[in-house]
């Protein structure tokens, strides 16, 4: 009887689904035209379709919080406010910053990619709730409203920090309907994350090991564990702003007997761990990305799993970087300055895996490595000017300058949403089924990297020189830099537009993009695209760990075939594979 | 003569802690940017040096290698360490204020910078301050919390509502510089700027006499805030318990400051300016061993924050018993207390 022995073989081991003639692909039953009712969408258990209502709906949101910069950016142009009143400032700033952390950052890569990609990442049907992962998005939904509503009714000013006593006794806008939204979206993120952790667990496909998962997907586990563990804290304390604002029970304030510094602590005791909720999964998704285009393994595939659940343990013990200067003693913060210097470790690691996979491949810059590549530079820049804001002497000066505004826009922006752009332009063709024109794509990375250099640069000598963040007027020197840093908004503003033009526009001119336009190995490039309904007719089985790019002509870590069956289920094996005949 | 240079577009430097920390700051900038640099540079060169030829390329399996992970896990953090060693020591630094030194009072209100010289003078949005003499900077806020930031000097600092927070200044350079609040207050928080003024010492002298209004009195100097800080103590007849007569109903106050105060249960506790505005605001917050607590609080509606700063100030400058005063019954004691012995010599006493 012959028995393969994969181990030993690295030749292609893959069957993939066979290119679909046109003529079959325009009959193929796929996720998006199984069938086209408005409630086939509402009500649907399908995560790839769950994906797009995410898709759609952070979208929107992406373009309100971007809106909402463009009022703060356009106003700074002078040093008395070019065009809003100070309430109306606050309120843009504060819209600015709970949409795009709230509705937009946080379930972004989650909501989308999560959803979409972890079941088909590790030969699933489906998620392991798809009613759950349902009612997730319109919890989500339900709290986006309220952050909607409470726009038009009047907005918030109280920045997205919410810091009492000015939230729960002094502010006189909508606290409570965004803290509503707050804590309802909470949930939403609740829901996908105990989704996504019971996926990974129990619905791995046969030899889909944990030392063979993708790392995108070890990014999200990472990623739902500080979900599941941290929003808990922010619903509590949102609670606790409300029963103080509503009925003034004193928790906060300390004319009511209340402390501000607690409100602080249990606030960033989520809200740091929800920055790595934010970036993670864009590692996860640089870490597919840099493989795939420079035809090599990925470089250190433990260091990078272990860097990410490193980050997501110690990322919960480092709140109290945010609080050196508010008063919370000088042994707290030696405590928190060191947790801090160590949280910074695993992220350099990463960046260092990063660059090493680079070395020796044949890098094609394909639009989602020109993404990365913005990335890895932009990302550098953010995380290494964290370490002024970590350690405690220079933080002194520089904490709620503009030099934060710079290091987390570098962080979230250059990091996180180029990092979901590069995800969206590598998965958009399996999505979607199309192709979309590369060459603009490639123009919209440099002109969203250049425009995002030129818009956050600057501010970090702003914040050196003193210009604290969140105000509408300033001292005329800095007015120069405040230019500057607005022309670069306006080519962002540009390079985010284009990706709406030429995705869009794909759909209806792209071409086919095939099952594999990117020749990638991971089990979601082996099915047609856009998928068929429950991704897989047949159960895949997985022999290798993934990234195996650097096989003469491998291209692909997976065999496809059915568990009924003894063996492969074609015969279009090639020769090399290797066969020993037992007993011999 | 470092202390001199400045490089275009960074602030000037007019304190002598300004110049420590931008020691630092410049470490780990260069750190950063040789590290970064480096990086960034690397991937450059790996970008064009293997962009993808026309034919197919072969590339090598490498997996990684724990060698090289723990090189590059073991250098940034040795740097990191030593971030964190220096950071802390000029944290250190700017939170231990000396306590034998002038001492200014802020008080933040929304959106307004009230300060109080150690001789008495007020100012709204300016400080003026003596070049080359260390003064103390204690703050807190009125309503919400705010941020007492100087750029030039390289200093921040939170002001809350409840508590103290104190710094130190050591200004080297004439000039004016901003003051700005640095921690979001609501509508007016761009507003809540101000200007130090550090001004020659004779300058100095010269511009407080033009405040100083001088009436007759000894020590404590008229207008000072201890001085405020007395006639609030004999109005809130603190005296009638915390008096010089030892009849054992309150603890003495003079010489008690940054003295360790031994407490109910076995603990002590340094009676710093935190400890004293907490024993006024809530006396039951924490009993000195031996002493009943009988003390009533003083809630902000009775005592405002610039009110508890003048008696904090006072009950600071009490060196010796004789210094606090006796008590006399034209104010009798709260209702409630313990009887209490007639006496002459009240301060106030006409």
């Amino acid at each position: 009887m012959n028995k393969t022995i994969p181990e030993l073989d690295y030749t292609p081991q893959m069957v993939p689904y066979p290119e679909p003639t046109p003529a079959e692909d325009k009959n193929r039953v796929h996720y998006l035209n199984v069938s086209d009712t408005v409630w086939s969408w509402l009500f649907t258990l399908d995560h790839k379709r769950i994906g797009i209502l995410y898709l759609v709906s952070v979208s929107i949101f992406f373009v309100f919080g971007g809106i909402a910069a463009a009022l703060v950016r356009t106003n700074l142009l002078t040093p008395t406010g070019a065009i809003l009143e100070l309430d109306q400032y606050n309120k843009a700033f504060t819209a600015h910053g709970t949409i795009m952390l709230f509705l937009f950052l946080i379930p972004v890569i989650p909501g989308v990619l999560g959803n979409f990609f972890v079941p088909m990442m590790i030969g699933a049907k489906d998620m392991a709730f798809p009613k759950l992962n349902l009612l997730s998005w319109y919890v989500y939904m339900a709290g986006a409203m309220f952050f909607v509503w409470q726009l038009f009714v009047g907005g918030l000013d109280t920045g997205w920090t919410l810091y009492p006593p000015y939230t729960s006794q002094y502010s006189h806008t909508n606290v409570l309907y965004a803290g509503l939204g707050i804590f309802i979206t909470g949930f939403s993120s609740i829901l996908t994350a105990v989704n996504i952790i019971a996926t990974v667990h129990k619905m791995r496909c046969p030899g889909m090991t944990w030392s063979r998962l993708p790392l995108f997907v070890w990014a999200m586990y990472a990623t739902s564990l500080i979900q599941l563990l941290g929003t808990p804290v922010l619903a509590v304390t949102v609670l606790m702003l409300a029963t103080e604002r509503l009925f003034g029970i004193g928790i906060f304030d300390p004319t009511l007997e209340g402390d501000p510094l607690l409100f602080q602590h249990l606030f960033w005791f989520y809200s740091h761990p929800a920055v790595y909720i934010m970036i993670l999964p864009g590692f996860g998704v640089i870490s597919e990305v840099i493989p795939c285009f420079s035809r090599k393994n990925i470089f250190g595939y433990h260091a990078i799993a272990w860097a990410s659940v490193g980050i997501a343990v110690v990322g919960f013990l480092v709140w109290g970087h945010h609080m050196y200067i508010a008063g919370q003693g000088f042994y707290l913060g030696m405590v928190f300055s060191t947790l801090t210097m160590l949280v910074a470790v695993p992220s350099a690691i990463k960046v260092f895996n990063w660059v090493a996979t680079m070395y020796r491949g044949s890098i094609h810059f394909a639009p989602p490595m020109s993404f990365a590549i913005a990335f890895l530079f932009l990302f550098t820049i953010g995380g290494l000017t964290g370490l002024h804001l970590g350690v405690l002497g220079t933080d002194i000066h520089l904490h709620d300058t503009y030099f934060v505004v710079a290091h987390f826009h570098f962080v979230m922006v250059g990091g996180m949403l180029v990092a979901w752009l590069a995800g969206l332009h590598y998965y958009w063709p399996k999505m979607t089924g199309r192709m979309y024109n590369t060459f603009w794509a490639n123009v919209a990375a440099i002109v969203v990297c250049v425009g995002f250099f030129l818009t956050f640069a600057p501010q970090f000598i702003l914040g050196y020189n003193g210009m604290p963040r969140r105000y509408p007027h300033y001292p005329e020197e800095f007015q120069i830099l405040n230019i500057l840093s607005t022309a670069g908004a306006s080519i962002q503003a540009i390079g985010f537009t284009m990706p709406a033009i030429y995705l869009l526009g794909s759909l209806v001119f792209g071409r086919p993009a095939g099952n594999n336009p990117w020749h990638a190995t991971g089990l979601e490039w082996q099915v047609p695209s856009p998928p068929p309904p429950h991704n897989f007719e047949q159960i895949p089985i997985v022999y290798y760990p993934p990234y195996e790019y650097s096989i003469p002509n491998g291209l692909k870590h997976v065999v496809i075939h059915s568990l009924n069956g003894n063996g492969v289920h074609s015969s279009d094996i090639t020769p090399k594979h290797q066969e020993v005949t037992s007993g011999s | 003569m470092f202390n001199d240079f400045q490089l275009p577009l960074t602030p000037p430097r007019a304190s002598s802690f300004a110049y420590e920390y931008d020691l630092l700051f410049w470490y780990i900038s260069l750190v950063v940017l040789l590290g970064g640099g480096l990086t960034i540079a690397t991937m450059i060169y790996f970008c064009f040096r293997y962009a993808a030829k026309s034919e197919p390329a072969q590339t090598p399996r490498l997996l990684g290698s724990t060698s090289i992970e723990v090189t590059w896990t073991l250098i940034p953090f040795l740097f990191f360490a030593s971030f964190f060693v220096w950071g802390v020591r000029i944290y250190s630094n700017k939170i231990s204020a000396p306590i034998d030194v002038p001492e200014y009072y802020v008080v933040g209100k929304q959106w307004m910078w009230k300060i109080q010289h150690p001789t008495g003078q007020r100012e709204i949005n300016e400080l003026h301050l003596p070049l080359n003499r260390t003064v103390r900077i204690t703050g807190t806020s009125e309503d919400v919390i705010h941020d007492f930031a100087i750029p030039a000097f390289r200093s921040k600092f939170d002001v809350v509502p409840g508590r103290y927070v104190t710094t130190w200044y050591h200004p080297t350079k004439v000039g004016k510089y901003h003051i700005f609040c640095d921690q979001y207050c609501g509508m007016g928080h761009s507003q809540m700027v101000g200007t130090v003024i550090v001004m020659n010492p004779s300058d100095y002298d010269a511009w407080l006499q033009g405040l100083h209004v001088s009436e007759e009195g000894k020590n404590p100097v008229d207008g000072s805030a201890s001085w405020e800080g007395k006639k609030l103590f004999l109005k809130l007849q603190c005296n009638a318990c915390h008096n010089a007569d030892g009849v054992g109903r309150a603890p003495q106050l003079a010489g008690i400051y940054m003295q360790r105060r031994p407490l109910q249960g076995g603990r002590d506790v340094l009676a710093d300016d935190a400890y004293l505005r907490e024993s006024i605001r809530d006396p039951m917050a924490k009993i000195v061993d031996g002493w009943k607590p009988i003390m009533p609080a003083y809630p902000r509606s009775q005592v405002s924050e610039e009110e508890l700063l003048n008696l904090v100030a006072y009950i600071r400058s009490l060196r010796n018993a004789n210094d606090l005063p006796k008590r006399y019954d034209r104010y009798p004691a709260p209702v409630g207390a313990p009887g209490a012995p007639t006496d002459e010599g009240g301060l106030t006493r006409e």
